[in-house]
């Protein structure tokens, strides 16, 4: 007989809680049924979703399709002088930053600029910082044709796979790649057909879609 | 027992222009389709969890089944589909979803999805005031009760009383809430058989 279980999975599903496993009979099955849409009839909050549930599904998705197109796609071998480049760069906003933040014992704001670039060619730049401004580390956009994409971060306490993913100022989300970092530490290129100047930003999402770190690009 | 598994083709294309040479490889896409796997996201994912809502009755299990759906759909999901046909591809998903959620949760099937009768749930308009058919379906059962059945039910899952509460306010044993609660349900799944829903 069942019907404590019965009972039990019908004050949970009163209550909003998450019933517990039981073998139900049939005729326990037929009850529920009806109890499911009695419940279901009741005019509550929960009959919509949360808005941190979406966000937060939202995120583990785009973590797994960053993941996918990282498989799909050829990965980029960047040239040497584009990894080159991207290091001096990136070196230059460490250096820029580095200056900002010196100033800024004297100087009241901060305020964040791009870093003026070899060959007069359009280069956004961003730090990487997590939610308590910790710096993670650089990511250098080039545009060009193809344009292409260099980080280069270091977090600590982490290890193993982390994804990118770039954001538009159009709200549109696109998964740039993921790469892995051995003892917190990694780069990571990639060629992109798109207009740099229509970037606004970039993530970098561990694989169960939490934010390790943001940067917006100057 | 539980119907196999089945398994979900995507859309993956859209209607051919059949005109003949290169123009037989051109797609008609439609301006009703989805461009990106966020805008199908966005676009779905309140409806979805408001008919796995429907079907379950709690927020964390509708929650799980709804986040497994898109899990499972994405993947090989083809993008610039007709909304149509995403919707049908998710509704053939969840119902697999949901199929299994009761598969582990109790052993036998409980509540599904039609795919072709639940499309109203994730066609337009959705929002806070979207589709549901759960009163609908209770207001005729409760109806066909005794006074005493239809009001431990409405105290129950449409008042959200406590048993103890349930009690209190019938002026009966909670014991006797109890037995009350559950005859009721089970006189409820008879007329609910009776009436076809």
């Amino acid at each position: 007989m069942s019907n404590r279980k019965l009972s039990a999975f019908i004050d949970a599903l009163v209550s909003g809680r998450r019933p517990a496993k039981f073998a139900a009979s049939p005729n326990d099955a037929e009850a529920l049924r009806i109890a499911i849409t009695l419940r279901a009839a009741r005019p509550d909050d929960d009959a919509g979703p949360d808005e941190q549930f979406i966000s937060n599904l939202y995120r583990e998705l785009a973590g797994q399709q960053a993941s996918r197109a990282a498989a799909d796609v050829r990965l980029f071998k960047p040239r040497r002088a584009y990894v080159a480049l991207g290091a001096v760069a990136a070196g230059l906003v460490l250096v820029a930053g580095t200056a900002t933040v010196t100033d800024a014992i004297n100087k009241p704001a901060v305020t964040a600029s791009a870093v003026p670039v070899p060959g007069g060619q359009v280069m956004s730049t961003a730090t990487f910082e997590t939610v308590d401004h910790r710096v993670l580390g650089q990511i250098v956009a080039y545009n060009s044709h193809p344009s292409w994409v260099f980080m280069d971060v270091d977090v600590a306490n982490y290890q193993g796979r982390i994804f990118c993913m770039l954001q538009a100022h159009n709200g549109s989300t696109l998964a740039m790649g993921a790469f892995d970092l051995h003892g917190g530490v990694g780069e990571f290129s990639k060629a992109l057909h798109v207009d740099i100047g229509g970037l606004k930003g970039a993530e970098l999402v561990s694989p169960t879609g939490s934010i390790v770190g943001s940067a917006t690009f100057a | 027992m539980f119907r196999a598994r089945q398994q979900a083709r995507p859309p993956d294309r859209q209607q051919a222009v059949s005109s003949g040479g290169d123009a037989s490889h051109l797609r008609l896409v439609s301006a009703d389709v989805y461009t990106d796997w966020e805008s199908v996201y966005r676009d779905n994912v309140e409806r979805l969890y408001r008919l796995m809502y429907a079907r379950v009755g709690n927020r964390p299990d509708a929650e799980d089944l709804t986040a497994e759906v898109f899990r499972t759909a994405l993947g090989p999901l083809r993008l610039a589909s007709s909304k149509g046909e995403v919707r049908s591809y998710l509704l053939v998903t969840a119902r697999t979803v949901l199929a299994s959620h009761w598969r582990r949760q109790l052993g036998r099937p409980v509540t599904s999805i039609d795919p072709s009768a639940d499309l109203g749930y994730l066609a337009e308009p959705s929002g806070p005031d979207g589709p549901s058919d759960a009163p609908y379906r209770t207001a005729p059962i409760l109806a066909a009760l005794p006074d005493r059945y239809r009001r431990v039910l409405e105290l129950r899952f449409l008042e959200a009383c406590s048993i103890k509460e349930v009690a209190t306010s019938m002026n009966i044993s909670v014991s006797n809430a109890k037995v009350l609660q559950h005859r009721a349900l089970h006189m409820a799944a008879k007329v609910a058989q009776e009436l076809g829903r």
